[in-house]
């Protein structure tokens, strides 16, 4: 029955959004556009933080590296922007087989160390190969023939349609046999090895997965930017958004990340465009908010029948999920 | 069935264990005595894989095995129930015996390994689907031996099948274990209750330091008058 009703929800939001670019103005199609963007970044971290248990927070590697896939291919190499995708979607998997068996050695807060240190120095790289990168000068990318309407619709589209991507790819996950690999690897990573799982080739798939669709991100972002430099699209404060809406939405959920992305950022834009003098203030207020009353994210909340709970109550009753979000956090 | 020569192992840089020689035979039961830090755990981890040895040799149904990766071991029939469970929480009983099976392709041999599970252990059923972090000790230790009796062993290793559990909870889980030896399985049980240990076993081997200081037919280890002295106080 709950089944049922969580299923006939997400279809009617679904099919809601299809329709919404035909209702709305082009301001928040853009924020919507946005949001979509988010919500891909926050499932990816889910993927490899949620599920496997390693917080990837130097993920946003992989949206520069995407972006900037499209941005030489398209600028240098006059591909279509497809093609340029699907080559930044290439250098993403090498690049995790590349780092992934040193880098998924480490655990907790090594690895997550050395992501932000592999996505600093990416930049580092990306923005002194200025014949190739436009370098710190940036990199100004063809723009999309046609008028503003069926633009901002063509990326609405783009957006919409690779997070439904990235939440089939975790709805198959959660219930596969490599799902239960991962959570066993989360859960006690020598256990697992010792039930015969081959930990490494997990977690780098899993990895991989993540990285794919973080690239496919950060690819629409170029084109739809159509102006890419370093230091925005390999910038920090995108992966803290996107782990805070993880986090918010509910760890190793199919549908967590997606509800987060969509909170953050639409609270965000009402807190900006109607309390301009306190927004960021209003907006930390209210995830603080959040954590204490829902400390599990939003999706429990919802499956627990909206029921508040606190950080004591939670203590007594569960352990092991607050456990687990203050080891990530 | 399963031969160690030579063997040194540890935690890199940090070596445990020195120069062990130990041989199992099919079928049998052994005991691994010895004082905490004795380096137990460290060889059972470094048969089943774990651990990788510094030095010397694993040999096992005559191949060297000591250079192979862990899913490879339980592939070839090793399983380990670790020390403390270490069982999958946020997943069920169910769900925890299944990832036992990892290494398994054949679906019906799973079933009716499952089945075999649930015959040895009744209350695992009653509780298939409820988590893990629900059971006793005594059920989470079962929980425990039928996960690694889901890869269908050969030669089934048990870290501390006691630890932390009551008497009579640890009396039924030596007697399941007797079951699965009948059905042939090869134990190497490590133990602190000294006299239930051999009172089991077939045969023992006495670590200490990282060596092995003492081994035999466990009647005789039994009667050894400085095992009496060191485990038993007399």
């Amino acid at each position: 029955m709950k089944k049922i009703a969580t299923v006939l929800v997400c279809v009617a939001v679904g099919v809601f959004l299809v329709w919404c670019p035909y209702l709305v103005s082009f301001y928040w199609l853009r924020i919507l556009t946005n949001i979509f963007m988010f919500a891909i970044l926050a499932q990816a971290i889910n993927i490899i933080a949620g599920y496997v248990g390693y917080p990837a927070f130097g993920n946003v590697v992989f949206f520069g590296l995407g972006a900037y896939s499209t941005g030489i291919l398209m600028v240098k190499f006059q591909t279509t922007f497809f093609t340029s995708v699907l080559v930044g979607m290439a250098i993403c998997v090498l690049f995790t087989l590349l780092f992934g068996v040193p880098v998924l050695r480490l655990k907790g807060h090594y690895f997550a160390i050395a992501t932000l240190g592999l996505n600093e120095a990416t930049r580092a790289i990306v923005d002194n190969l200025s014949g190739l990168t436009g370098g710190g000068m940036g990199l100004s990318l063809p723009l999309r023939a046609g008028d503003i309407g069926a633009n901002a619709r063509y990326f609405y589209f783009v957006f919409y349609g690779t997070m439904l991507l990235s939440i089939l790819v975790t709805y198959l996950l959660s219930r596969s046999r490599f799902g239960y690999a991962c959570r066993s690897i989360r859960s006690d990573e020598e256990a697992a090895e010792g039930m015969g799982i081959n930990t490494t080739k997990y977690k780098t798939l899993a990895w991989m997965i993540s990285a794919v669709l973080t690239g496919i991100a950060g690819s629409g972002y170029a084109y739809w930017m159509s102006y890419i430099e370093p230091g925005v699209v390999f910038d920090m404060t995108i992966a803290i958004k996107s782990f805070v809406m993880f986090l918010l939405g509910g760890p190793a959920t199919v549908l967590g990340p997606i509800v987060g992305a969509f909170f953050v950022e639409a609270v965000s834009t009402l807190t900006w465009s109607h309390l301009l003098n306190y927004h960021t203030g209003t907006l930390g207020a209210i995830i603080i908010l959040v954590v204490i009353f829902m400390p599990q994210g939003f999706i429990s909340f919802i499956r627990q029948g909206f029921s508040f709970s606190t950080f004591v109550k939670k203590g007594k009753k569960k352990f092991s999920g607050r456990e687990k979000r203050i080891e990530m956090a | 069935m399963l031969a160690v020569h030579h063997l040194g192992s540890g935690y890199k840089p940090l070596q445990i264990l020195w120069d062990i020689e130990l041989s199992v035979q099919e079928g049998e039961w052994l005991a691994l005595l010895g004082p905490n830090g004795a380096g137990k755990s460290t060889l059972l981890k470094t048969i089943v894989g774990l651990l990788k040895p510094f030095q010397g040799e694993i040999w096992y149904l005559g191949k060297e095995i000591s250079a192979l990766p862990v899913h490879e071991m339980v592939r070839l029939g090793i399983a380990l129930v670790p020390e403390g469970r270490r069982l999958f929480a946020g997943m069920t009983v169910r769900e925890n015996l299944m990832m036992g099976a990892f290494s398994q392709n054949d679906n019906g041999k799973i079933t009716a390994q499952l089945q075999r599970v649930f015959d040895l252990f009744p209350v695992l059923k009653e509780r298939e689907k409820q988590v893990v972090g629900t059971l006793s000790g005594g059920e989470r230790q079962m929980c425990a031996i039928g996960r690694a009796l889901m890869s269908r062993p050969k030669l089934l290793l048990v870290d501390e099948l006691s630890l932390g559990l009551a008497p009579v909870v640890v009396d039924g889980l030596l007697e399941t274990l007797v079951a699965i030896k009948q059905e042939g399985v090869t134990l190497l049980v490590v133990e602190q209750d000294v006299n239930t240990a051999l009172a089991y076993a077939d045969r023992g081997y006495v670590l200490r330091e990282g060596r092995i200081v003492k081994s035999g037919e466990a009647k005789q280890l039994l009667e050894d008058p400085s095992i009496q002295k060191d485990y038993l106080g007399y």
